[in-house]
């Protein structure tokens, strides 16, 4: 189950880019500020830069046009134009040249020059309010370069922060309706601005910068000297890896029986390693990635987007530059994530069927796709008997053998023969010959439909599982690619692509009919006062760590700490949701006491961890008790 | 000034933006004309406004449009000339607006179920600091000097403890005191380590990260300080208001709740108590700031 679906309000302005914590891995994000468009763009580039090869059109576009979401209706280059008398042609000029130090180069120096241009006009703000928007918005342009700062040059950073403090306090207030007006303090100001010009002078101003192999915007000083730098991962503006809204329904097998996954301790590990991201490693678990992160709930994370990873929303390319280096294919070929429900009757796995086994999938996506440790047996064991569980959602339009039943709507029954009726088009065959009714409308083979464009002359590469159309209503857009935004359009494409002959109305018949099958009766999870989002979170991470029970008798190290690693720091993480927000230092203390499981246990003091766990419990059934 | 972190953010103005600022038609007696304090990115404001501004014309049977002011002396002098017969603002404004024009108040917003919220000092969980004693000598950084929750109210906790005689010799207690721009600096500074504390509202620790947040907590508390208030201006007609009032109560329902998204974002609205405003007109008299 996934729990980090609750987008926090946190505005994470002075912060850079979705960023996971230092230490352990949080699976909650933060919402971040908007960016202001230079220094979204500034923040593409260098992310972008970074993988290979460098996608030089969405570089390009990363200045040309406003970052995805963005609350600006300009791109940079037009913002700059409009607000700034620095030139871009530098810097656009290097773009086309596709020279990665030059555009490097010229990026940080018109992010520097912007920041002193805004500087310049806070002090000469003739009041205190010109002067603290201007403060303000140079306090966002060196927002670009922050993160990086700290992590390089923490004293430098520390320093630069008081200057901005000092700056910001200095610039006086205009009170409110003329009472408790204050002076700007022009002396301090200009103090506090030497501070940071003299640093952006030395390090982002510099005529030539030292070849960067990773671009990052740590300063040149540091660069230049050779030191190694634990840049922080961090994702660029527009980047949304937040769950879906509304949480779609998880359907559990056990769970639809009565059983508590409190009892079944392989099946709720699985379901813990589901949401952890410290199975993987690299940029996935720092940035709090986990398997629920594209498919949360079983289902598919429609809003999940990463600039050069995905080519639009729901959509992400595994093996590509971002996640794992050693894995990258170096092939621009992002592809729709699939949806998890009803797993077990859905092999062979991949979007080409190319893994029989569920078991070796699972070991693909975290050893090569996100970089993560060889899994244990156990930690595969876990995670398949999870997943295992994942169930279709009822539709009580549907037999179990596919039939549709007297909820159905006539339109659907007239496209159910349509469904059914062998075509010419299709050689012969019907739409039921694959995705079989009574199959749970799939047939376990790969097939070439046309949908994939050959990778070169002669390939035969094209064939592609049988996708369910159970549960589909729900997971558009369609297609390996998401090429086909609704379900009318799956019925055009073929009825185009296949010269099926369809008229209008058996178009829209046929259109009826698959959106029958992929219905649900409750697709969502509801949520009221009683069931809120961090009480379900809060439920499923004690139930994560209930197998405690069943580890520490058998004294399992390795096991144990990757538990409490994940579910303590996302404990925390998630009480910043709560509602109840009297009780989130309780909850805090929670987090603690389980962590203290884990330093325990890596002392190799059992007594300890035995005991630790034991008021964990006690403390958790009675927060359970009163704080809902 | 300040409420709710999640919804005041303190994007600039911009100068180009300026431009965007629209005239106020002159008082019509079918038209109510809102006057908005720009808080937001002005473009989002601008269609902020548009969206609320229709659905109000429809509740109310009355066209209704808004624009927006420069600052709250302007929508406040808008009130004043009548071209204005609405606006929002914060507590403090609205005292000030009340002692100067006789400004009205109808609504107040409603956030985590209270229309009131506290000031709280901030201080991060690893830094000794318990008390407000502690903090003699070292560093602050607050919100804003004419901020309630961000500096006015958090103060006064440290003159009941005895800490400071007013607001004038606070800097002595205090090492560095710094006004930081906003409740999201001021609580940054502190928890980066480059301040021992920090004033702000009560919410604004959920501006930090989940990991700042977990390493944070408050020392102290100020009294309760009313949410944002919407104010009329005086002599508006008494049905006009009454049917501007019915209209905006109807944001709390469940259908209609979505729209809060476009007033600055509360949970919803309560008819204003004009006492629950005696605590604001006291701390504007004890720190100079009205007569």
């Amino acid at each position: 189950m996934r729990r980090s679906f609750l987008a926090l309000v946190a505005t994470l302005l002075l912060g850079a880019g979705l960023a996971g914590g230092s230490g352990t891995a949080l699976a909650t994000p933060a919402k971040e500020a908007p960016w202001l468009p230079e220094a979204a763009s500034y923040r593409l580039t260098l992310f972008l830069g970074n993988l290979a090869p460098p996608p030089w059109e969405d570089i390009e576009t990363a200045w040309s046009e406003p970052y995805r979401g963005s609350e600006f209706t300009q791109g940079a280059l037009t913002w700059l134009d409009s607000q700034s008398e620095l030139a871009t042609a530098p810097l656009t000029a290097a773009i086309g040249r596709k020279d990665r130090q030059a555009v490097f180069a010229e990026a940080t120096r018109l992010v520097a020059r912007r920041i002193e241009e805004t500087l310049d006009r806070a002090l000469s703000s003739e009041t205190p309010a010109d002067a603290q928007r201007a403060v303000a918005m140079a306090r966002q342009l060196y927002r670009a370069f922050a993160d990086h700062i700290s992590a390089a040059d923490p004293d430098g950073a520390r320093a630069l922060g008081r200057a901005w403090l000092e700056l910001a306090s200095a610039t006086g207030s205009t009170g409110v309706l003329g009472a408790g007006a204050v002076a700007p303090d022009r002396d301090t100001m200009e103090t506090a601005r030497a501070v940071i010009s003299d640093y952006l002078g030395a390090n982002y101003l510099v005529d030539s910068f030292a070849p960067r192999a990773r671009l990052s915007a740590i300063p040149e000083s540091v660069a230049r000297s050779g030191a190694d730098v634990d840049i922080p991962n961090t994702l660029p503006p527009g980047s949304d890896i937040f769950d879906q809204d509304p949480l779609p329904k998880l359907v559990l097998n056990f769970e639809e029986q009565g059983i508590d996954e409190a009892d079944l301790p392989l099946i709720a590990y699985g379901d813990m390693l589901f949401d952890s991201p410290e199975i993987f490693s690299g940029p996935a678990r720092e940035l709090g990635i986990s398997c629920s992160t594209c498919h949360n709930r079983s289902d598919i994370n429609q809003r999940f987007f990463i600039p050069g990873a995905s080519h639009q929303p729901g959509a992400v390319d595994v093996d590509g530059a971002f996640f794992n280096p050693m894995f990258n294919d170096r092939r621009n070929d992002p592809i729709d994530i699939p949806s998890l429900r009803g797993l077990r009757f859905t092999g062979p796995y991949g979007r080409d069927g190319r893994f029989a086994s569920l078991r070796d999938f699972t070991r693909n996506v975290i050893v090569n796709e996100f970089a993560g440790d060889e899994p244990t047996p156990f930690m595969l064991d876990a995670i398949v008997a999870y997943m295992t569980e994942f169930d279709f959602l009822p539709n009580a339009m549907l037999t179990g053998d596919g039939q549709l039943t007297a909820a159905a709507p006539d339109a659907a029954r007239r496209g159910a023969a349509i469904f059914n009726r062998p075509l010419a088009g299709l050689g012969g065959a019907s739409c039921a010959s694959c995705h079989v009714p009574g199959a749970n409308f799939l047939d376990r083979k790969a097939h070439d439909i046309g949908s994939v464009q050959p990778a070169y002359d002669g390939a035969r590469a094209g064939a592609l599982d049988t996708p369910t159309l159970l549960g589909t209503v729900y997971t558009a857009p369609y297609f390996h690619d998401g090429s086909l935004p609704t379900l009318a359009a799956v019925v055009a494409w073929f009825d185009d692509t296949k010269a099926l002959g369809l008229t209008a109305t058996e178009r829209a018949d046929l259109t009826a009919y698959l959106e029958t099958v992929g219905a649900a009766d409750a697709p969502y999870e509801v949520f009221d006062d009683e069931n809120t989002p961090f009480r379900l979170a809060f439920s499923e991470l004690t139930t994560f760590a209930s197998t405690l029970d069943t580890l520490l008798p058998r004294k399992d190290t390795r096991h144990i700490l990757l538990l409490t690693d994940t579910v303590a720091s996302d404990l925390a993480a998630d009480a910043s949701t709560m509602g109840n927000l009297a009780v989130r230092p309780e909850i805090y203390a929670l987090a603690d006491r389980l962590a203290q499981v884990g330093t325990a246990v890596r002392m190799g003091d059992w007594t300890a961890a035995n005991a630790h766990w034991a008021t964990f419990k006690s403390d958790a059934d009675a927060i359970q008790a009163k704080a809902f | 000034m300040n409420t709710n972190p999640t919804r005041r953010r303190f994007l600039a103005l911009s100068a180009a933006a300026t431009a965007l600022l629209a005239l106020p038609v002159r008082a019509q007696g079918d038209i109510l004309r809102l006057a908005f304090i720009p808080q937001e990115n002005p473009q989002k404001l601008l269609g902020d406004i548009g969206e609320i501004t229709g659905w109000l014309s429809r509740a109310t049977g009355v066209t209704v449009k808004g624009f927006v002011t420069i600052d709250h002396a302007a929508a406040v002098e808008a009130l004043r000339n009548g071209d204005a017969d609405i606006s929002f603002m914060g507590a403090l404004p609205f005292a000030l607006a009340e002692a100067e024009i006789g400004a009205v108040p109808l609504l107040s917003e409603v956030y985590r179920g209270a229309p009131n919220y506290t000031g709280r000092i901030f201080v991060r969980r690893d830094s000794g600091i318990k008390t407000l004693a502690d903090l003699r000598g070292r560093d602050i950084a607050f919100a804003d000097p004419i901020s309630e929750s961000g500096y006015l109210y958090p103060l006064a906790e440290f003159e009941k403890a005895g800490l400071i005689d007013g607001p004038g010799n606070a800097r002595a207690f205090f090492g560095r005191m710094f006004f930081a721009g906003g409740y999201q600096q001021a609580m940054q500074a502190m928890a980066e380590g480059l301040v021992d504390a920090a004033g702000a509202s009560q919410y604004a620790d959920l501006l930090l990260s989940p990991a700042q947040q977990a390493e944070v907590t408050w020392i102290a508390e100020s009294d309760t300080i009313p949410s944002h208030v919407v104010i009329a201006r005086p002599g508006l007609d008494p049905a006009l208001q009454a049917r501007f009032v019915a209209a905006m109560l109807r944001l709390n329902e469940q259908e209609n709740r979505h729209r809060l998204q476009y007033l600055y974002g509360p949970d919803g609205y309560v008819a204003a108590d004009p006492a629950a405003y005696d605590g604001v007109r006291a701390m504007a008299r004890r720190y100079g700031l009205m007569k």
